[in-house]
């Protein structure tokens, strides 16, 4: 008898521990309802002048339409001051490999372009609140830049689901 | 007093003369360059839009179709020409050449041309960066970035190279 209700009550923690698991799993979103993203910084590699323009631009691209976020800023915009919960994006590039339209045409499986992104995501005061290396890569298809168009997007998604214009869990 | 009158009139000719340059300068104008691209962040331009680019006024003009978008050359921060290849076939007859048989169609792919590429950084009203990219024919963005330099525009690859420079004229003397 003993034996059954230890049993029954080991397999009730056990339950509850794989039913608390998955909640506990989802993280909270911090509250932030705009952005300013600030200029790529290359100052160790050098990026080539579009690349660095292509991932800025197509980083604010993708932010506006996948983001979440009521507001988003560019570097130096005077209006970010006046915004409340604001998050600023800095990225530095950590690695570039230009790759080769031709040979990936000619050989799919060599060429690849990718470009690797120390994102930090701030408040207003500096202190770091999400830091993230992102990668872009184009492999079969399409030219150099749309290794950009890949980072921004995966940026955008990291925005996405680690910040929120109103604070709640996911 | 016929000296000083002769004097005064020299001198007032030759103001004349003076602004007239200017205001010859002030107008001055690039030749269009056509086939352009925007490839992007140019505001109010689709991505990739086909048009003819001019430098007129102290400003970068882009005319696509019946539009047309201004950039400021005294805005611009910083102005960079570079270069980069493009298949020489299209894009349509480049993926339909991908499923010749034999990897046949790969040989399309060898072929390319080359043409230039202009990056334009630019701060708004409010002070915000853009960023544009531009493709132009060979040997098109240059022209058209002396006359943007000409006009009010600034670029860091000058100051890059002045500073190089700066640095290897000291290395010696330590």
């Amino acid at each position: 008898m003993k034996f059954y209700s230890s049993a029954i009550l080991w397999s009730a923690v056990v339950a509850v521990a794989f039913a608390a698991s998955p909640l506990s799993a989802q993280p909270v979103k911090a509250k932030a309802s705009a952005i300013q993203v600030e200029m790529i910084h290359s100052d160790e590699i050098k990026l080539p002048a579009e690349f660095q323009i292509s991932l800025y631009e197509n980083l604010i691209r993708q932010l506006e339409k996948q983001g979440g976020f009521e507001h988003v800023y560019r570097d130096g915009d005077r209006r970010a001051k006046d915004a409340a919960d604001l998050v600023v994006l800095h990225g530095t590039v950590r690695g570039f490999k230009a790759g080769s339209e031709r040979t990936r045409r000619v050989t799919t499986v060599a060429g690849a372009t990718s470009v690797t992104i120390h994102c930090e995501f701030k408040n207003a005061d500096g202190k770091v609140l999400l830091e993230q290396d992102v990668n872009g890569k184009v492999r079969f298809f399409g030219g150099n830049l749309r290794a950009t168009y890949d980072f921004a997007k995966k940026t955008a998604r990291v925005a996405h689901d680690n910040f929120s214009s109103s604070e709640h869990k996911s | 007093m016929k000296r000083r009158k002769f004097l005064v009139s020299i001198a007032m000719t030759a103001a004349f003369a003076g602004l007239s340059v200017c205001g010859a300068k002030a107008q001055q104008s690039s030749k269009p360059v056509t086939d352009v691209i925007a490839i992007t962040g140019l505001p109010g331009v689709k991505d990739n839009a086909k048009g003819a680019l001019t430098v007129e006024n102290g400003k970068l003009h882009f005319s696509y179709g019946k539009k047309s978008s201004e950039v400021n050359a005294a805005s611009i921060e910083d102005v960079v020409t570079g270069e980069d290849t493009q298949a020489a076939v299209g894009k349509t007859v480049s993926n339909l050449s991908m499923v010749a048989p034999y990897g046949s169609g790969r040989f399309l792919a060898l072929f390319r041309t080359k043409f230039d590429t202009l990056t334009l950084q630019y701060r708004d009203e409010n002070g915000a960066l853009h960023g544009v990219i531009f493709a132009l024919p060979t040997a098109g963005a240059e022209p058209i970035k002396k006359e943007l330099l000409a006009q009010g525009a600034h670029t860091t690859v000058v100051e890059e190279r002045a500073a190089a420079t700066n640095s290897s004229s000291k290395e010696p003397k330590q």
